[in-house]
Order: structure tokens, then C-alpha cells, then sequence
């Protein structure tokens, strides 16, 4: 029982932590390890520097806060080309053929980890307490903190 | 649904003074005319608009092209249908695209065939009128897939036009493409813009004296907005305007004439950008054009300057939001007028222009009638450019009014948002404007015009957004939600002379429809929620109506049929920017979905599915 | 109390005269304008005044510290201390005049504080001639100069050029979190608050190169947030304007050209806007005359080949925390971009 807000706090930290400079996760390894994690989906900087990559690199102009428009919503349970975090990965570093540009090259491999875990947040499937809790823009949906966890439905596009 | 009548009862009594004298008139002209007249002939207001005499041909029952006729009147002189027996109205026959995105586009008649294009991967259907709409052949331009996520709101396509045995029509990816009308042989095809580079191609056509005339789309994706006119045999480029940059680019030159100073001088579309913004700066021409054979002019609207971030654009930014004519051979500049300078909520000038010629103080003026995305609707002349009226048909927040003597924009500052980070609330109209790309028609008969429009306004912010090709360019957070009333659409009965609304019906959701009037006083639209109506021309009573498959956003249109008889055809098939949300199944928790829209339309989906669907209807 | 107020007080300033002297581009006690002047006059009143004040009150307290009990009182061995009631009016007379002294002297400051406040803070009396927009960032300053006809704006960061002895208008606003901008010769501090934009105004009397600072923190690389204002004849800042508004060069050498495919396939495209090309971001500074200023990494870095070699590899390592990822180029590479910025003049 006394342990228990020692190892609250020890999550927390790390939780908290801000690393600058590691490498990012190894894609290969994401792409073969079946139980692939995506450490970042953890840290709460590194989804809030995804909500920030989000709106900075136009990704808001297509999918809204998650609603979508000209590109599909991302905060509901649908999944076009899958929800593990190396498939978001592959979205967004492929492209894809209904309309998603590739960003090969131009977006940092850190940077495409951090938006993958941000995607994810959307629909409520990163830790609730890592979660970005407040927008620094006019109020569109509740903030991924209060998101509920959404099921997985694999669909094809609309 | 409710009808309002408006306005103070004198003058009501005056218009009926006025109704009685033309009457009279009428009735003396009757007499040397066919009886395929309605015998309730006799303008509504005081003085009627005439048509300009080009659209004035004895009525062909065919459709050739979206708006009927270069003036842009959607009206047809058919009469069989009439207010006294619409309600016997019934289905004929109906077709399915096959396609479930958002159908605007007009079926277009020629003699014993009728021509559908669907929205993206954009096939034409040509079907036989005289065995009940059977596929006679489909041409399928197979667009690349990829321009399906460059198209701002929804993949849709706004029509084709028929001329020389061909049909032309433009592809999401750009190409204009010419199909022979009896075969559906392609006949050539030319590549316009860069998918890559967010431009795509959405609107009609509009064929004059053996040109094809088309511009591009892509206001929100920092495309640059162009006009251009193909050579309709084979397809080659015969000249092409920008709507920004160095006059030389927009063919600006010794003829460009505007009204008003502050559209005169040397090279506006780049000295009114910063340095450099007016290759990314939109003005796009994805809505209407108009054509006066008198004048040889095409009269077209240009779209919104991008972003919508007005603060990252300082300037006029011309020559967007504005109404260029230009001659139709040489695509050289002749007037331009801006109606919203230095845009701040996204309104683009691309609705329609309807060419009239209109009696004002003792004389007979040729007008064009510009019902604006900004909430006016303009009367102006269509030789100069000068504005003779502009008159609110909307709640309007944004602006107070136009300065006729300076043709200046009254903007309301308190609702400009070139600051960012400030959240503006109560912007009236909304981004979608009082009226969207969704065409009026005008009756003659009448002297109305019958605006199809929105009732919605919204809280925007504005955010720094940068330009990465190929993405979106906005910067714009946006909540929409219904106007005062709490009804989103209107379909608004206008008169163009005393400038100001007969009769409204209000509408839950945005009339994203054309309007189509008839001579025999019957008055369609369409709603998003399904409904296909016919209303009284006079007055807006509801006379008839049918629940299609899924809503409406397409634009009506009459033909006579090889067998005589007349038929009213639309598309059903809802989409669009308005119907985004049931498209594109967009989740209606995000009110800053599809731009802002969902939130103004978050219930929709409980009321309309996607579907792809024609609909012709006729007489028992 | 008041005088222990006083001596933190004198602590601070004579801190900050230390550290700043040093660097001669910024000090607050180096006016180069009407309003540092006006900071730097009541800097030396106050510092006169206030260095007085301190030698006094010290001065009376070593008295009092040492100044020995009466002899009288001492070889009697009493412990009652005698009053003596004419002393004691001389004594509280002393109190009072010190107690009037002190209030005379603050209020003194007060009034010529409030009246520096209010001169330097006033609204401009000449026309305003030239007004620029100041945008912070984390970490770095947006530079736009506004103008009637739009083709003549010019947007440029971390560097400020300004004619000498013209009143220059700045609209300040943030793009984040809250910022202060500082130029300490020429002006106070004025915050940037986002979503309220705030004006200042200032005037530079002669030509030079002064050190700006922001002054409110700001998160991790705060003390990196610096710029430098360039005042300069009226004829150096006209050139310098006129070749701002040009656009990056069009004929390039074939590694610069190299340089330019790779900056539009690289990381860089997505932040950073080059006039003329198709890089338009706008999270990062504008590019478009990079090679023409004095630093890079607002102001972290001189701007020189090796210094723009190891930002753009990793800048973590020079800015921990800054918004610019390590960019993954080979030597080569590296090479072709160097080669295309340092041709962006």
C-alpha cells in the first residue's frame, strides 16, 4: 500500500518526461512485433507535440478535430487502413489511394510517431491521464482526456 | 413549412394596381399568342424584368446545358404542368447512378436522350427518353483516386453542356473531357491542373460560339484561380485568364473598363497581395457562367482568396470575390467588380449571374442579378460594371449594406477576423454564405427570381496556417448553426426591381438545390432531408411534393419527351458541403467537422442516407 | 523595512549593470533612444538618490551599533535607563524628520517614475511613418513591416532593421504563451499576451547593432529567444527593405538547385516558407533572405556555415526543446542545402 504513490509518482514522472533527443521507436521492429507498443502513446508531450504537428501540418484541414471532412473522421470507431499504431504510422508516411498524401521524407520519423499516438488519442486509445486534456483553440469536441474508448471496426472508405 | 408573405401591405396594394394593369396587357397579347400559355399570365411585380431577348427563342423542350440558356434563368416555357394540376405529378421512371456521393449536377436533355454525370469517378450515363430511361451507353473517364482527397467539399461535379453533338463535362482530376453524344466515344481530353497541387475540377461547362469555357477549383488547397476556353473540336487551350497576379497573366489590357476606382490600376492582382500570396491565392471559378451575345461578354464569379486567415493576406486581394466579364473570344478583361474586398469569411462571388434587361427610373438597363455568398443580392449593369442595387435577402452581421455611389462593401469590423487567435461570434451569414453555389432560377412570368439558400451563421477563429502543397490552405476554425428562426434553408421568392423578398419558405435544413420555374407557375427545388417540390410561383403555396431516395442537392430540370409530354427530372443524392456529414460519414460529435458544417447539420444523417438516384416525373 | 526593500533593490540593478555592460549591444544604461534615455536618466537618479539614502541610513545605524552607552551610566552599574525628556524630543524630532525625509524621497521617486512611465509609454507624437508586427513564438521572433500597398510587405525574423531617428511603431502579439519584447537600449519591456495585441513604440537616435531579449518566460528555450535590431542610416534601410521584397533567386548552380529539391522533400518544407518557391510554412522563421542575417537559432547562433550545418542536423543539441527536428541528411545532402540557403541573401 505504501508503494502505491511511489509508483504513481515513478509513472508519472515518466509520464511527464521530455526527451529531446532519443532515437524514435524502430519501425521494423513495430511492423513484425505483433505486441508492438508505441512508447510515445504514454507521454504526454509527445501527444501534445502531436496535437501541435496536427494542426501545424494541415492534418486539421482534412479530418477537422477528428471529425473529418475532405478526409475521413478519426475520432469514431471506423477504421480505414487499420488502428495499430505502425499502420497510423504507414498512413501517414505512405499515404494512401483515396486522397491521403504521402509524407515520406517531410515529416520527421519522431514527429510521425508523436501524430500516430495523437490519431489514436482521438478515439480514446492511448492512457487517459497521458492525454492532451484542453485545446488552445476555440472549443470543437471534448478533449481527448474525456475521450471514451472507442471499439475497432475495420471498414473500406465512405 | 411556412410561407411568408413581406412587406408592408401598401405596397402590396400598389403591386396589385400594377398586377391588374399588366393583366390587361396580357391578356391583349394572349390573344396573338399559342395556347400553350398558362392563362394565369401576368407579372407579380410592379414593373417586370424582361429576358434578355437571346433566351427568349420559342421554348425547344430540350436542356442543353445546366442553366438552361446563357442568360442563366432556369426557366422553361412549358406549360403542360401547371399549378392547377402539379399535384397529379407521378414517377415515370428512375435510374441509379450507381455513385452515393453528392449529386448536383443537371440531367441534360438533347432530343430522344438524356445525359447524367455522377460526382466522382464522374461517369456519363446517357439514357433512352423513349424506353423509359434505359442505359443506352456510359463513358467512365476513370479519375485518378487520389483527387478524391483534394476536393474541399464533397467530390461532387456540377453538370455538363451539350453543343455540336458533343457533350463536355470536367473530371475531379482536371481533365476536360468531349464525348460524342450519340456513341460516347471520347473525343479529346485535356489535362487543365495538378491534383498534386490541390487543384481539381467541379464545375459545368458553358459552350459559346464553338469554345468550351472552364476554370478550376480549389480555393481552400492555395491552387491559383483561372478561367479558360478550349476549342470545342479539339480540345486545345484558346486562351486562359488568372484571377490573380500581373495583369498580363489575367489578360487585363487596354479595354479593361471598371466602374469604380478602387478596381482600376496597374497590376491589382499582385500589388493588392503580399509578396508572392497571389500564386497560392485562389480565386478559383468553380461556379456559374453567364453569356450576353449582344455584348459577345461571359460574366463569371471568382471565388475566395486563400487562406481564410484574412490576416495572413493584407490587401484587397483581387481579383477575388468579384464578377469579371470578359469578351468570349479573346477571354481580354472588360469590367470587373469586387464585391467582397479583402474577403474575411469565405465568401466566394461564384454564384450566378442572371443576364435581364430590367426596367429602372424610366429606362431599360441591361442586368446581370448576382445573388452574393456576402447576404445581397446585386443588380448591376451589365455593360459597365456599375451597381444599380444591393439588397439584403439574409440576416446579415457582417456588413451593413454596399455604397452604391462608391460600390463599396460596408464591412462591420467588429466581425472581421484577421486577428488570430480571437474567437469572432455571430457571423452573418455564415461561410457557406446566404447562398451557396446552389442556382435561382427567374420567370419571366413572374418577374421573380427564386432563390434556393441557407439561414445559417457561425463562431470562426482564425489560425496561422501555412501552405504545404497539396494540403489544405484555410486557418479558419469554424462552428456553424442555424440564423434567427432556427431554420437552416430558405427558399426565398425575390423581386429584382423593388429589392426585396415576395414570399419565403422557410426550410429545416440549407436549400442546397437548384431552383427551376416554369411557365406553368410551378416553382421545384429539392431539400436535403429527401423532398422533391413543386411550389406556387406566385405565391409559394406548396403544391405538390415527393420523398426521393436520399436528399437532394441536385438542380431541377423540364424537357418535353419524344412523346410529347413534359417532365420534370432530378437528381437525388445528397452530399456537398452541406452534406458532408452523411458523404463522407463524418462524425457529428466534431462541430469543426467538414469546415464547420457538421455542426449546423449534425442531424441530418437521422434524415437522409447517401444514394445516387434520377428521378422523372410527368403527368398520369 | 522600507530601507531593506531598497537594498534588494540596489542588488538587482547592480547585478544587471554587471552582466550587461559587459555585452555592449545590450544595456539599459547605453540609451540609444528618447525612452531608454528616460529609463536611464531615472536609473542614475534613483541610483544617486537611493546610494545616498543607503550610506545614510547605514551610516546612522553604525552610529547607533556603535556609539557606546554614557559613561555615567556604565560606572554606576544601573540598569534603569534615564530618560531625559529634552533628548527625547530631539530624539523624536530626528524620527520624524526621517520619516518625512523618506516619504519626500519616495514620493519623489514615485512621481518621476510615473512621469518616465508616462513618457516613454505615451502615444506617439509624430505620424506614424513605419509600423511593423512582432510575433512571438516559442522560440523565436516573426518580423512583418507593414505597408498601405500589400506587395510591399516584408516578413523576415529575429532581426529588426529600422531607420535611425524615425518613431517605429510595434504591434505585438503571441503566437503561444506569453512573451515580452525588450530591446533594453532603446525601450522597456512591453509583453506580448496572445489573443491581446499590444502597441509600443521607440525611436533610435544613432546607428547600431542592439541586442533585443524576451523578457517573460517563456518554456525551455526561453533565455535563446533573442533578436537584434539593426538601426541604420535612412538610405542603408531603404536598400535593405528594397532587397527583402525580393523573392529567392530563380537562376541557381546545379547544387543549389540540389539544395532547393531537397529543402521541398525534406522536413523543412513543412515549417519553413521561402518567397518564391513552393515552401510556404509557417511554423518556423521565413527563410526567404536567411544568409542575410547576423544570426540564426534567434540569436543563439552566429550565422555561419558551420553553425547552419549543426542546427539543421540536430538542432536539439544546440536548442534542446525547440520545435525543429533533426533533419536526416548525408554529407552530401547537407552540402547542396548549405549551398542553396547561403544563396538565399
Amino acid at each position: 500500500m505504501a508503494l502505491l504513490p511511489v509508483a504513481l509518482t515513478v509513472t508519472s514522472c515518466k509520464r511527464e518526461e521530455r526527451n529531446f533527443n532519443t532515437p524514435p521507436p524502430n519501425v521494423s521492429e513495430a511492423q513484425t512485433n505483433p505486441s508492438f507498443k508505441n512508447p510515445l502513446e504514454e507521454n504526454a508531450y509527445s501527444l501534445s507535440e502531436g496535437k501541435r504537428l496536427f494542426s501545424q501540418y494541415n492534418c486539421n484541414g482534412c479530418h477537422a478535430q477528428g471529425g473529418g471532412g475532405m478526409g475521413p473522421a478519426l475520432m469514431d470507431e471506423k477504421w480505414i487502413y487499420g488502428a495499430r499504431p505502425e499502420q497510423v504510422f504507414a498512413t501517414i508516411v505512405e499515404g494512401r489511394p483515396n486522397g491521403m498524401p504521402s509524407f515520406r521524407g517531410r515529416v520527421q520519423e519522431t514527429q510521425v510517431w508523436q501524430l500516430s499516438a495523437y490519431v489514436r488519442s482521438l478515439s480514446g486509445h492511448v492512457p487517459k491521464d497521458a492525454a492532451s486534456s484542453r485545446d488552445d483553440h476555440m472549443q470543437g469536441k471534448p478533449p481527448e482526456s474525456r475521450t471514451k474508448e472507442q471499439p475497432i471496426k475495420n471498414t473500406s472508405p465512405p | 413549412m411556412k410561407i411568408l408573405f413581406i412587406g408592408p401591405a401598401s405596397v402590396r396594394r400598389r403591386r396589385l394596381g400594377a398586377f391588374a394593369a399588366v393583366m390587361m396587357a396580357a391578356l391583349t397579347l394572349t390573344c396573338s399568342r399559342t395556347t400553350n400559355e398558362h392563362p394565369s399570365a401576368g407579372p407579380l411585380t410592379a414593373a417586370a424584368p424582361i429576358l434578355n431577348k437571346y433566351t427568349q427563342d420559342n421554348e425547344d423542350g430540350l436542356w442543353t446545358m445546366p442553366a438552361k440558356n446563357y442568360a442563366s434563368t432556369r426557366f422553361s416555357g412549358l406549360s403542360e404542368i401547371n399549378s392547377e394540376n402539379v399535384k397529379n405529378l407521378s414517377l415515370a421512371w428512375s435510374f441509379s447512378t450507381g455513385v452515393t456521393r453528392g449529386h448536383e449536377a443537371a440531367p441534360l436533355v438533347v432530343n430522344d436522350t438524356m445525359f447524367v454525370v455522377t460526382p466522382y469517378p464522374n461517369i456519363l450515363y446517357a439514357l433512352d427518353l423513349t424506353n423509359a430511361g434505359k442505359l443506352k451507353w456510359k463513358y467512365e473517364p476513370q479519375p485518378a483516386a487520389f483527387s478524391q482527397g483534394v476536393a474541399c467539399c464533397d467530390v461532387v461535379n456540377r453538370g455538363a453542356a451539350y453543343a455540336n453533338g458533343k457533350i463536355f463535362y470536367n473530371t475531379l482530376d482536371n481533365y476536360t473531357v468531349a464525348v460524342d453524344a450519340s456513341s460516347g466515344k471520347e473525343l479529346w481530353k485535356t489535362l487543365l491542373g495538378d491534383i498534386n497541387k490541390g487543384q481539381t475540377m467541379t464545375m459545368a461547362p458553358l459552350v459559346v460560339k464553338n469554345k468550351v469555357v472552364v476554370g478550376n477549383s480549389g480555393g481552400e488547397m492555395g491552387v491559383r484561380g483561372w478561367i479558360a476556353a478550349l476549342d470545342e473540336s479539339n480540345g486545345k487551350i484558346a486562351w486562359q485568364a488568372y484571377n490573380t497576379g500581373p495583369d498580363a497573366d489575367c489578360l487585363i489590357g487596354p479595354n479593361f473598363k471598371p466602374f469604380y476606382p478602387q478596381d482600376q490600376g496597374h497590376d491589382l492582382g499582385v500589388t493588392s497581395w503580399p509578396p508572392d500570396a497571389w500564386k497560392i491565392g485562389g480565386g478559383t471559378v468553380w461556379g456559374w457562367i453567364s453569356y450576353d451575345p449582344e455584348l459577345n461578354l461571359i460574366y463569371y464569379g471568382t471565388a475566395n482568396p486563400g487562406p481564410w486567415n484574412p490576416g495572413q493576406r493584407p490587401g484587397d486581394n483581387k481579383w477575388t470575390c468579384g464578377i469579371f466579364a470578359r469578351n468570349a473570344d479573346t477571354g481580354e478583361a472588360v469590367w470587373f467588380y469586387q464585391l467582397t474586398p479583402h474577403d474575411q469569411h469565405d465568401y466566394d462571388g461564384v454564384n450566378e449571374q442572371i443576364l435581364l434587361d430590367m426596367p429602372l427610373n424610366g429606362s431599360t438597363r441591361k442586368v446581370l442579378i448576382h445573388p452574393d455568398r456576402n447576404g445581397y443580392v446585386y443588380v448591376i449593369d451589365r455593360t459597365t460594371g456599375q451597381t444599380l442595387s444591393a439588397n439584403p435577402f439574409v440576416h446579415v452581421t457582417t456588413s451593413s449594406g454596399v455604397d452604391l455611389q462608391t460600390g463599396k462593401l460596408l464591412v462591420n469590423a467588429e466581425k472581421n477576423t484577421d486577428q488570430v487567435g480571437k474567437v469572432i461570434r455571430d457571423i452573418c451569414p455564415a461561410s457557406p454564405g446566404a447562398k451557396d453555389w446552389q442556382p435561382s432560377a427567374f420567370s419571366p412570368r413572374t418577374g421573380l427570381v427564386y432563390l434556393p439558400h441557407n439561414n445559417l451563421c457561425q463562431d470562426a477563429e482564425s489560425v496561422e496556417t501555412g501552405y504545404i502543397a497539396g494540403t489544405p490552405y484555410v486557418g479558419m476554425n469554424v462552428k456553424m448553426y442555424a440564423g434567427p428562426g432556427g431554420h437552416r434553408g430558405v427558399f426565398t421568392a425575390w423581386d429584382p426591381i423593388a429589392g426585396r423578398a415576395v414570399w419565403k419558405i422557410n426550410e429545416s435544413f440549407p436549400v442546397w438545390s437548384g431552383a427551376l420555374a416554369t411557365a406553368g407557375d410551378v416553382v421545384f427545388y429539392g431539400t436535403m432531408d429527401g423532398y422533391f417540390k413543386g411550389v406556387d410561383a406566385r405565391n409559394g403555396q406548396q403544391l405538390w411534393q415527393f420523398k426521393v431516395g436520399s436528399g437532394i442537392i441536385g438542380q431541377p430540370m423540364t424537357y418535353r419527351g419524344p412523346n410529347g409530354k413534359q417532365y420534370v427530372a432530378i437528381l437525388s443524392g445528397v452530399g456537398g458541403w452541406a452534406g458532408a456529414i452523411v458523404a463522407g460519414q463524418l462524425d457529428p460529435h466534431d462541430p469543426t467537422g467538414a469546415l464547420g458544417f457538421v455542426n449546423a447539420v449534425s442531424d441530418l444523417p437521422n434524415y437522409s442516407t447517401t444514394g445516387g438516384m434520377v428521378y422523372v416525373f410527368a403527368l398520369p | 523595512m522600507r530601507a531593506r526593500q531598497i537594498n534588494w533593490g540596489f542588488l538587482t540593478w547592480v547585478a544587471l549593470v554587471n552582466t550587461t555592460v559587459a555585452a555592449t549591444t545590450q544595456s539599459s544604461v547605453d540609451p540609444a533612444g528618447p525612452q531608454a534615455q528616460h529609463i536611464s536618466q531615472l536609473w542614475w537618479v534613483m541610483l544617486y538618490l537611493l546610494t545616498g539614502v543607503f550610506i545614510l541610513v547605514m551610516s546612522l545605524l553604525s552610529i547607533g551599533a556603535f556609539r557606546r552607552r554614557s559613561k555615567a551610566a556604565e560606572t554606576s552599574g544601573r540598569n534603569v535607563i534615564q530618560t531625559d525628556s529634552l533628548r527625547e524630543t530631539k530624539m523624536a524630532r530626528v524620527v520624524m524628520g526621517g520619516v518625512v525625509v523618506t516619504t519626500v524621497i519616495l514620493f519623489a521617486l514615485l512621481v518621476s517614475s510615473f512621469i518616465v512611465g508616462r513618457t516613454i509609454y505615451s502615444t506617439p507624437k509624430e505620424p506614424t511613418v513605419l509600423t511593423i508586427d512582432i510575433t512571438g513564438h516559442q522560440w523565436w521572433w516573426d518580423v512583418r513591416y507593414e505597408n498601405q500597398v500589400a506587395s510591399q510587405i516584408v516578413t523576415t525574423a529575429n532581426e529588426i532593421h529600422i531607420p535611425v531617428g524615425r518613431q517605429v511603431v510595434f504591434k505585438l502579439n503571441s503566437a503561444d504563451v506569453i512573451h515580452s519584447f525588450w530591446v533594453p537600449n532603446l525601450h522597456g519591456k512591453t509583453d506580448l499576451i496572445p489573443g491581446h495585441p499590444a502597441e509600443t513604440w521607440l525611436k533610435a537616435d544613432r546607428t547600431g547593432v542592439y541586442r533585443g531579449q524576451c523578457a517573460e518566460f517563456c518554456g525551455h528555450q526561453h533565455a535563446h529567444m533573442a533578436f537584434e535590431v539593426v538601426v541604420e542610416s535612412e538610405e542603408q534601410f531603404q536598400a535593405w527593405y528594397e532587397s527583402q521584397l525580393k523573392s529567392a533567386p530563380a537562376q541557381l548552380t546545379s547544387s543549389q538547385s540540389r539544395g532547393l529539391q531537397l529543402f521541398l522533400s525534406k522536413p523543412c518544407v513543412m515549417c519553413h516558407t521561402i518567397q518564391g518557391t513552393d515552401a510556404g510554412g509557417k511554423v518556423g522563421p521565413d527563410l526567404t533572405h536567411l544568409a542575410s542575417r547576423q544570426t540564426i537559432a534567434a540569436g543563439a547562433l552566429q550565422n555561419n556555415r558551420t553553425n547552419l550545418s549543426r542546427w539543421i542536423l540536430n538542432s536539439q543539441d544546440v536548442k534542446p526543446g525547440n520545435h525543429m527536428p533533426p533533419i536526416p541528411l548525408n554529407s552530401e545532402e547537407l552540402n547542396f542545402v548549405l549551398d542553396y540557403l547561403e544563396s538565399l541573401k
